[in-house]
């Protein structure tokens, strides 16, 4: 009855998610193996024209490819996110089961220290991190991290609170099971499918985060292709050449949709 | 004249027939009780009659309220009766309270909305029907500060306020002790005092021999036996009435008495227990020994749990000592829960959890067959996760977990409070073998005094704890 | 008096974290960070290599980081924020100023997106399941996908480029207000409709909604008398939460239409390198974060009673 009155994350959208991301994936890996090309190369002959044999989708401001600035636009800041994701998954989770293990101030001291970064705008974390790190891509990549560990740990927490005084994890001591048996039969399972979502979440949370700098002019620097730089770039010509903008404004959304459906339900 | 008649209803789910058609009335003065086990369709058939099924099922037949005619399966045409000529009792009332609205609100807005009546003449309406319910001091109260007995009056006056001569209660005693029971039934026939009608649908044996009246039998569905209450429970003629009265702990023979010259498992001396700074249990002594029952009982909250957890070294005791036999290893002292459900790894069958205990122990390969077998459980229950076993079955699976362990002592929580009446005789009846089997010593919480004073060989009785040291979730029904 | 408690050490640490943080960018100032923040106290024409000197000693730029720590965050916390390097101005006049032009901006967005999410996520959570519930769910999940930055984007190619309804930037009019303030609550909204539909649905779904209308209560007395108000205490709890993804929408869409406001000046500050603004600008938000939280919090074991003891 339950499943009725939530919305839980349903297999069918989960599968539109994952064939979604699986297209772009294809498109940012294998399309500029089909169609060599240099997304860096200007051509000013060929400003804003439309597409050919080796520009499949036409030509920015530049006279540059649009279909390799995209392939090389969709590699960047989903990578960027991922590794991000990576390292603040893995620091949440530890520090997660850490905090739910040993209670007292260990566990006062990291919730404080959440319960702080939480109040703080994601993107003006980025922004102060960006202005430390020498990197741009580094600097990315340590903010987003810094960001998002803070969902990780708090998933992880309460979960493996829970778990731990549930009365299967005493009978699971009471027979004599040690903690490795416990962790991998009761917490991670429970642990692992909102890890999953956490991440689909947190990955759109960290490219919606990377374009929108960039379409400040705060983020990724010219000439990177980068998906909000190319926007702010084009929106310019947009009564020359709306398809031009549009085709990073859709592979953005199309994107996003993607984890966002992989994700399921809502964010916790 | 009857109140209300039901002719031919039966409910569908799809295709599928989940309550044979069955035919009832309710005449004044003489209560009516639906008794059944759990799936046994009981309140399906209730709900069905008074226009309350899910919408995913479907009731066909017809039904006559006071001068009204309806067909069962037009729900729509029920909502004008609710509260105007159907009072219905929900089950749980703690949780059928609005957690927002202080008490009288709740009584009131229904004298005022459903009967019609000015707003302040329906707040001293509203007052004096709590009063007269002896719940003066509970009017300013959220339901949260309410105790269960307290919230089910609340809900009494609440439903009955629109003036509906006919009272339905739905498993009235479910989440309420034992000890309440008298009172319940007492509140319940109350409702019969101006010529009103009352049905009471049940699986407590002694709810339903309280309440008297007639009473129909349910099983699978389809009715079983009906007559007159007091003479079914003396002479039931169909054989599952029988097996059904039989597992009233009222009638279970009493256990043959066990010598006490064994050898002890365990010994306390002058423990005390505590949570969250309150003490809960003070000044117990007592020694435990092979092969005996203790009974436990005492109220909801009085540290039942607390007390296990001391006894199995899980917490600390504030005061005094729990000595356990030498020798014993730490895994021979072993817990049964009250939700068994709860007690096994979610994601795991059940065959691959008794698999890794066996493992863990070094069980010889045939222990989990050979267990099986006593227990009376199907080998193909293994192939299932914990929530798609029943809880009767759940419950013998836990126990074969424990007896892997070759415990010498179990600390048994209120195993049975979930099960059905023939299901508990089951278990308790294994339990039972088991101590004069394997020399097992149990520790046996329940809040049925009856229980107890049927299984245990020692008896001890646990007062009510200061209230302010039960912590809310347990009071407080988790929704399901 | 827990919860409080709880919110001022949040607050306190949130004043921590802001300071170290902004700390170390001013270490990482490029070139002579002394001479940058002088010429921001005394502007450019008068900056000389005596005041850069004073203001290094001050700072404790020359010498070890710790005591010049120490001395940053006792600034901090006596609430001594400094002058912008940038205009030269005291940063609290600056924010001062700005913060008026946030506050009606976010008002108009959370104001629009309450009329818009919640009354769709009650009609949807009264039948969970319709057509109704399913349309919303693909409308909402199509409209999270998309980021406040590309709303703002699509919102003004279409209503100022194409229709030339609303004007694209600018600021003072009321109808400046239209555009900015829809693209914050479109994304607001798809959220807070699927909150209230959930909150809706399970509470439709509890025994008391059902008891209630078995006392005799029509549909319409149930919601207005037990549905909204067990509703409204979910939906408050996450608007508070959802203030931090406000005030990210508040910073971007302000820096996109060019809306004179904290964000704006924030991303300005960040660019500039004008590390007394971003510190006064990023404690403003961090604790106006904690205080509405604060005053939810109050608000919430107002309407609901059982949280506290």
């Amino acid at each position: 009855m339950r499943t009725a009155i939530l919305s839980r994350p349903q297999p069918m959208g989960r599968i539109i998610g994952a064939a979604i991301l699986a297209v772009i994936a294809g498109f940012a890996l294998l399309g500029p193996v089909l169609v060599p090309g240099d997304p860096f190369a200007q051509s000013l002959m060929k400003s804003l024209a439309g597409p050919d044999a080796a520009a499949p989708f036409g030509h920015d401001h530049l006279g540059r490819s649009l279909f390799h600035r995209l392939a090389y636009a969709l590699r960047l800041s989903p990578l960027i996110a991922l590794a991000a994701v990576a390292t603040a998954a893995s620091a949440g989770l530890v520090l997660g089961m850490l905090a739910a293990l040993r209670g007292g101030w260990t566990e006062r001291v990291l919730v404080i220290l959440a319960d702080a970064l939480l109040a703080l705008p994601g993107l003006l974390m980025v922004l102060i991190v960006l202005a430390i790190m020498p990197g741009t891509a580094t600097g990315f990549w340590a903010g987003l991290s810094l960001v998002l560990w803070v969902e990780f740990f708090r998933l992880t927490r309460a979960t493996a609170r829970a778990t731990l005084a549930s009365p299967a994890v005493q009978a699971a001591k009471l027979l004599g099971f040690g903690w490795s048996y416990i962790f991998r039969t009761h917490l991670w399972p429970e642990i692992a499918p909102l890890m999953l979502t956490a991440a689909a979440f947190g990955t759109a949370t960290a490219i919606m985060a990377i374009a929108a700098l960039g379409f400040v002019s705060v983020g990724m620097r010219a000439p990177t292709p980068e998906l909000g730089l190319m926007m702010v770039e084009l929106l310019p010509y947009w009564r020359e050449a709306p398809m031009a903008l549009l085709t990073p404004v859709i592979a953005t959304f199309a994107l996003l949709l993607g984890l966002t459906l992989l994700a399921g339900g809502h964010k916790p | 004249m009857t109140l209300l008649s039901a002719t031919e209803i039966a409910v569908h789910a799809g295709a599928q027939r989940l309550v044979d058609p069955v035919s009832l009335a309710l005449n004044p003065g003489e209560p009516l009780v639906i008794l059944g086990e759990t799936g046994s369709g009981k309140s399906l058939l209730a709900q069905a009659i008074m226009g309350t099924l899910p919408e995913s099922l479907r009731a066909t037949g017809q039904v006559r309220i006071g001068k009204h005619e309806l067909r069962a399966g037009d729900r729509a045409a029920f909502r004008g009766l609710w509260g105007r000529q159907i009072a219905v009792l929900p089950q749980e009332p703690w949780l059928s309270l609005d957690p927002l609205m202080r008490a009288a609100p709740q009584v009131t807005e229904a004298h005022r909305l459903v009967a019609g009546r000015p707003a302040p003449e329906a707040r001293l309406q509203a007052g004096a029907d709590l009063a007269a319910l002896g719940l003066e001091g509970a009017a300013a109260r959220y339901p949260h500060q309410l105790s269960g007995g307290m919230a089910q009056r609340v809900a009494i006056a609440a439903a009955r306020a629109g003036g509906a001569p006919i009272v339905v209660a739905d498993e009235p005693t479910k989440g309420l002790d034992a000890t309440r029971r008298d009172d319940v039934a007492a509140l319940l026939l109350g409702a019969l005092a101006s010529g009103g009608g009352l049905m009471v649908i049940t699986h407590d044996l002694a709810l339903a021999r309280r309440i008297g009246g007639r009473v129909i039998v349910l099983r699978d569905g389809a009715v079983v036996e009906s007559g007159a209450t007091a003479e079914v429970f003396a002479r039931p003629t169909a054989a599952y009435t029988r097996d059904l009265i039989a597992a009233d702990p009222e009638n279970w023979p009493a256990r043959a008495p066990q010598p006490d010259t064994t050898k002890a498992v365990l010994q306390v001396e002058d423990l005390a227990v505590s949570r969250g700074g309150h003490v809960l249990v003070e000044g117990l002594s007592l020694t435990l020994g092979a092969g005996r029952i203790l009974g436990i009982t005492g109220p909801s909250g009085c540290g039942k749990s607390s007390l296990g957890d001391a006894l199995l070294g899980l917490v600390p005791p504030a005061q005094g000592q729990v000595h356990r036999a030498a020798g014993l290893a730490p895994t021979a002292f072993q817990k049964l829960y009250q939700d068994p459900v709860a007690a096994f790894p979610r994601t795991r069958t059940l065959g691959q959890t008794l698999r890794d205990v066996a493992r863990l122990h070094r069980a010889p390969w045939d222990r989990i067959d050979t267990l099986l077998a006593r227990l009376r459980l199907d080998p193909v229950l293994l192939t299932r996760r914990p929530g798609a076993v029943s809880g009767g079955e759940l419950q013998r699976l836990a126990l074969l977990r424990a007896m892997l362990a070759r415990p010498r002592f179990l600390f048994a929580d209120e195993p049975t409070s979930r099960l059905d009446p023939i299901t508990q005789r089951e278990v308790i009846g294994l339990l039972s073998d088991l101590t004069r089997t394997d020399g097992l010593a149990i520790a046996l919480v329940s809040h049925d005094p009856v229980l107890i004073a049927r299984t245990a060989d020692d008896r001890r009785s646990l007062p009510m704890a200061h209230p302010a040291a039960v912590p809310l979730a347990e009071v407080q029904p988790v929704p399901a | 008096m827990n919860i409080l408690l709880s919110r001022l050490v949040q607050a306190a640490t949130v004043a921590v974290l802001v300071g170290a943080a902004t700390f170390a960018m001013m270490r990482n100032l490029p070139g002579d960070a002394a001479w940058r923040i002088a010429a921001g106290r005394y502007g450019y024409d008068n900056v000389n290599a005596a005041a850069a000197e004073a203001v290094r000693s001050e700072l404790g730029l020359g010498g070890h980081w710790f005591p010049a720590f120490l001395q940053w965050m006792g600034n901090l916390f006596r609430l001594d924020f400094g002058v912008s390097l940038v205009s030269g101005q005291p940063v609290i006049h600056e924010i001062a100023h700005q913060l008026g032009a946030s506050l009606w901006l976010a008002l108009a967005a959370v104001g629009l997106s309450l009329l818009i999410g919640p009354p769709l996520g009650i009609i949807a959570g009264l039948r969970p399941g319709g057509l109704f519930d399913r349309a919303l769910l693909v409308v909402s999940t199509a409209l999270k996908a998309v980021p406040q930055f590309l709303m703002a984007l699509i919102l003004i190619l279409l209503l100022s480029v194409q229709l030339g309804w609303l004007p694209a930037a600018g600021y003072g009019q009321p109808r400046h207000f239209i555009l900015p303030a829809l693209a914050l609550a479109l994304g607001l909204a798809a959220v807070n409709a699927r909150i209230t539909r959930d909150a809706m649905a399970s509470v439709a779904a509890q025994p008391f909604y059902a008891f209630a209308q078995w006392k005799g209560l029509s549909r319409t007395q149930v919601l207005w008398r037990h549905g909204l108000r067990n509703v409204s205490v979910p939906l408050l709890t996450y608007l508070g939460l959802q203030f931090v993804l406000l005030v990210e929408g508040v910073v971007v869409i302000e820096s996109i239409v060019g809306w004179p406001g904290i964000g704006h000046a924030l991303v300005h500050a960040v660019f500039a390198r004008d590390v007394p603004m971003v510190q006064g600008t990023a404690l403003l938000l961090g604790l106006g974060f904690v205080l509405v939280n604060a005053l939810i919090d109050l608000l919430a074991a107002r309407i609901d009673p059982r949280g506290v003891q």
